[in-house]
């Protein structure tokens, strides 16, 4: 029940290495932000700065409206999740959950209703009596997760704490932690490496490489506007595609792209906004999500249609997942869905196949090559 | 139709195959009671080899002893001794005669031809008296203490067999090795109070009376636990379900505890007497308090230390580190002069020696980190972090997380840190120099038996080794369980 401020957070470790730069952030109260990104961007260091595990080199936080740079764990009023859970292990797991409270010299019957609605909420309470060694990693979670909620803190913060769940598991935590959300209202804040956790659960996410922030927004933001070459890839399950394309501006002021033989002409939007920034001309990365792709078996005379060859067909049941290549050797990932296929259609999707993909322009992600920024979206700046 | 029989029938009216059936009927069930029976023999012949080994050393130097002395011409006994300036024969023979108490007359007046006179009016004439110089005869108090023995065997038994009744071997085991113990302690214990010396087991019947009471020692204890063992085999085997007991074992039963309760009061009456002068009790004291603080104090230090060296990141801590390192590499011994002056000017020693002794022993312990630092390494650091996050200071997190997940390494340092001033002679025998009120265990015992009186003072000596080493063999049974537990499990993903 607290905004986190971070104002050019940065750390520098003793041997010059900076893992994060620059970091700025506006956190509102009672909001579930997800920092993402893969290992070693600076992802896990920003929430250890925030929890006061890790000294701050630069920058200020505020929680609420007090600067705590050199504040205490214990006195900062947050909660936190391990990834590897960091239960007591030579006590029991109400005893576990008590502990924090017990610390805070609450009285006993207030520390056992608490504890007691704790493990009701997240299911726990048969368990109570045992340590956590006799409890199933689903269950250790439930139990430290439990611990950060008898306390009611301001913050909540989880490092990774599914991670070291399996699949199925891992999705079961996942939708009991956005029903927790609910129930719990609090301000969150969520590390994660996989990038469906972090559209799932945040409200904002925050995508991080490097020690630098790539781009902050709603989960729709990040997947419709990619600010940069490393969002497009990293957001969205299969990766999106990407293509050497040549963006061309005719004399009339409007754009075209083409692609693998195709020539596309943009949007009137896209063609304002590249026209408003005075784009020229030049070599482009394009990209296009799977899943806006379509797929045609014959190219009956469509001057977009792409032709492409089946090198991989993998069967999820509801879509197929054609991997394809194009004259160019480009991999091309496109979903299909199976429930629109008939008998014939589905025996011509066998590997070395020919197809043709097309897509509108609408769908498609325009980058710079060389900076990786998006030519329409791409304000935030890449490193 | 016997008990057997009825089982028989039993198994055979049930319809079984002859070859499936246990042959001879219930061998089953008389199986299992014999492989019990078998275990508490094994129980027992342990418990009787432990106590011959520890006991057969001093017995044997008493026997070689007992031919070295020679008899006077009125028919008394007389020691060899060492001989010594200025003495005759003639006074050595005054003034060894069995039973002459040596305390009461230094070496340094022996010359003295009163004193000789006086030593000679006393004990002339008194040849026949017992040796022991108790209130019983040395033979009763033989038997005494073998019947002693036999009950501390007996009660040991018993409690085996109750355990193995449970069958839990384990605990079975741990009442064994207890009552080992205490038999081992036992005798040593009533030697040392009672200040009783070899002078006592000399001679031809020095010879007698020290085999008799092995002998009775072990036997009776054999015998007495033997008819526990018979009695307890033959009820479990003849009668299936509870094992209830017959008149004749209740008979049996109160016999042997009769004649060893006897055997105790005998015991106390025959070997236990007023010792104006024997300081082991003091210096036992004087050694368990130096240890009992050093454990403390040494503990409380080296675990603070390696736990800041493990989790604390400082500058100067790599550093830190390698002197200490570098420093530990040379031996403490080199500091004993200085440390000696040091004591000195701070006054310190002879009548000071025990907190000297302690200040010394404590004084760099924050230099053993290594092994306890080497064990924090091991507890993941989120815990210590969770716990911080929970609201816990770094002292919390130390004591109310770390501590009870190190129990291994705790107790291993207080091992370490008690076993080393308990065993220690060279600081001990300088700092106390000259002061035997402040001396050790170890610095007293050497006293015994080279300052003093070599012959007279060799069963003491022997005596008060087997209770040295009482403490520590406690506090090992007790604690050993710690150095196998992994009590980490848990803690994270695993």
């Amino acid at each position: 029940m607290a905004s986190v401020t971070l104002k050019h957070i940065k750390k520098t470790y003793d041997n010059k290495v900076t893992v994060v730069h620059d970091f700025n952030l506006e956190i509102k109260d009672k909001e579930f932000v997800v920092f993402v990104g893969p290992s070693g961007c600076g992802k896990s260091t920003t929430l250890r700065m925030v929890a006061g595990l890790e000294d701050i080199t630069g920058g200020e936080l505020y929680i609420g409206d007090r600067l705590v740079n050199d504040v205490e764990p214990k006195d900062r009023d947050i909660a936190m999740v391990f990834q590897n859970y960091a239960l007591y292990p030579h006590i029991t797991v109400y005893e576990n959950m008590a502990f924090p409270l017990r610390l805070r010299k609450i009285g006993s019957e207030e520390i056992h209703r608490r504890v007691c609605e704790a493990a009701e909420i997240l299911g726990i309470t048969e368990y109570l009596g045992r340590k956590p060694k006799a409890l199933s990693g689903g269950q250790r979670q439930r139990v430290a997760i439990g611990r950060a909620i008898v306390r009611d803190p301001a913050v909540f913060l989880m490092d990774e704490p599914l991670s070291n769940l399996d699949a199925k598991l891992r999705n079961q935590m996942r939708a009991e932690i956005i029903l927790l959300r609910k129930r719990v209202d609090t301000t969150f804040i969520y590390v994660t490496h996989d990038q469906t956790e972090a559209m799932t659960l945040g409200d904002r996410i925050v995508i991080m490489k490097d020690g630098w922030i790539q781009q902050c927004g709603t989960p729709q933001e990040v997947f419709d506007t990619p600010s940069n070459l490393f969002v497009a890839g990293f957001i969205g399950s299969p990766q999106m595609n990407f293509l050497k394309a040549e963006l061309t501006a005719d004399y009339s002021g409007s754009y075209h792209v083409s692609v693998l033989g195709v020539d596309i002409p943009l949007n009137p939007d896209q063609n304002s906004a590249l026209y408003a920034k005075e784009t020229p001309s030049q070599a482009i990365t394009l990209g296009v999500r799977p899943e806006h792709t379509t797929v045609l078996f014959e190219a009956n005379g469509d001057p977009a249609a792409i032709p492409c060859t089946v090198r991989v067909n993998e069967m999820m049941g509801s879509e197929l997942h054609l991997h394809l290549v194009s004259c160019n050797d480009d991999n091309i990932i496109v979903r299909v869905p199976t429930i629109g296929l008939t008998p014939a259609q589905r025996e011509q999707l066998v590997d070395g196949a020919t197809l043709y993909i097309t897509f509108p322009a609408k769908v498609m992600h325009l980058f710079d090559p060389e900076s990786g920024k998006n030519l329409i979206f791409g304000d935030a700046p890449a490193e | 139709m016997s008990e057997y029989e009825i089982r028989d029938s039993i198994g055979t009216a049930k319809g079984l195959d002859a070859s499936e059936q246990p042959a001879g009927g219930g061998e089953v069930f008389r199986h299992s009671k014999k492989r019990h029976e078998t275990r508490t023999n094994t129980a027992l012949h342990v418990v009787l080899a432990v106590i011959c080994v520890v006991w057969l050393v001093p017995f044997v130097f008493l026997v070689c002893q007992s031919f070295r002395s020679f008899q006077t011409e009125s028919g008394g006994m007389v020691d060899y001794v060492w001989p010594r300036e200025g003495l005759s024969m003639d006074n050595y023979k005054a003034l060894f005669i069995k039973g002459f108490n040596a305390k009461n007359y230094t070496i340094t007046n022996m010359n003295d031809e009163a004193v000789k006179q006086a030593a000679i009016e006393k004990f002339n004439g008194d040849f026949t008296r017992d040796f022991t110089q108790g209130f019983v005869p040395w033979w009763l108090g033989s038997l005494g203490i073998a019947a002693v023995t036999a009950l501390v065997i007996t009660g040991a038994i018993v409690l085996l067999k109750r355990e193995a009744d449970r069958s839990d071997a384990v605990a079975g085991r741990r009442w064994l090795i207890l009552f080992v113990i205490l038999q081992a302690v036992f005798i040593p214990f009533l030697l040392v109070v009672s200040g009783i010396r070899s002078a006592e087991f000399t001679g031809t019947q020095g010879i007698l009376k020290v085999f008799l009471s092995m002998f009775l020692f072990i036997g009776f204890g054999a015998v007495a636990g033997h008819v526990y063992l018979k009695q307890d085999a033959r009820l479990l085997r003849e009668i299936p379900g509870y094992p209830q007991e017959s008149a004749w074992a209740w008979v049996k039963r109160a016999a042997v505890l009769f004649l060893e309760l006897t055997a105790l009061l005998l015991v106390l009456l025959c070997y236990i007497r007023p010792n104006d002068n024997s300081q082991y009790i003091t210096w036992y004291g004087n050694t368990l308090t130096i240890a009992l603080f050093v454990s403390v104090i040494q503990t409380v230090i080296v675990l603070s230390v390696s736990y800041t060296l493990s989790r604390i990141r400082f500058k100067g801590r790599k550093l830190l580190m390698n002197v200490v390192l570098v420093l530990g590499m040379f031996p403490g011994f080199l500091t004993m002069v200085v440390l000696y002056f040091i004591l000195r000017d701070l006054g310190l020693t002879q009548s000071g020696a025990v907190p000297g002794l302690i200040l010394i022993y404590c004084a760099s312990s924050g230099m053993g980190y290594y092994i306890s630092k080497g064990f924090f390494d091991t507890i993941p650091k989120s815990l210590d972090e969770s716990a911080r996050i929970d609201g816990a200071t770094r002292f919390q997190v130390f004591l109310k997380i770390i501590m009870p997940l190190a129990k291994p390494i705790v107790i291993y340092t207080i091992l370490m840190a008690f076993m080393a001033p308990w065993g220690d002679y060279v600081f001990a025998s300088y700092v106390a120099f000259g002061s035997p009120d402040n001396f050790n265990v170890a610095v007293g015992l050497y006293r015994w038996v080279n300052v003093n009186d070599y012959q007279g003072y060799f069963t003491l000596f022997c005596a008060g080794g087997v209770l040295v080493a009482l403490p520590i063999t406690a506090l090992f049974l007790a604690l050993q369980k710690y150095y196998v537990e992994g009590v980490t499990g848990g803690a994270v993903k695993g």
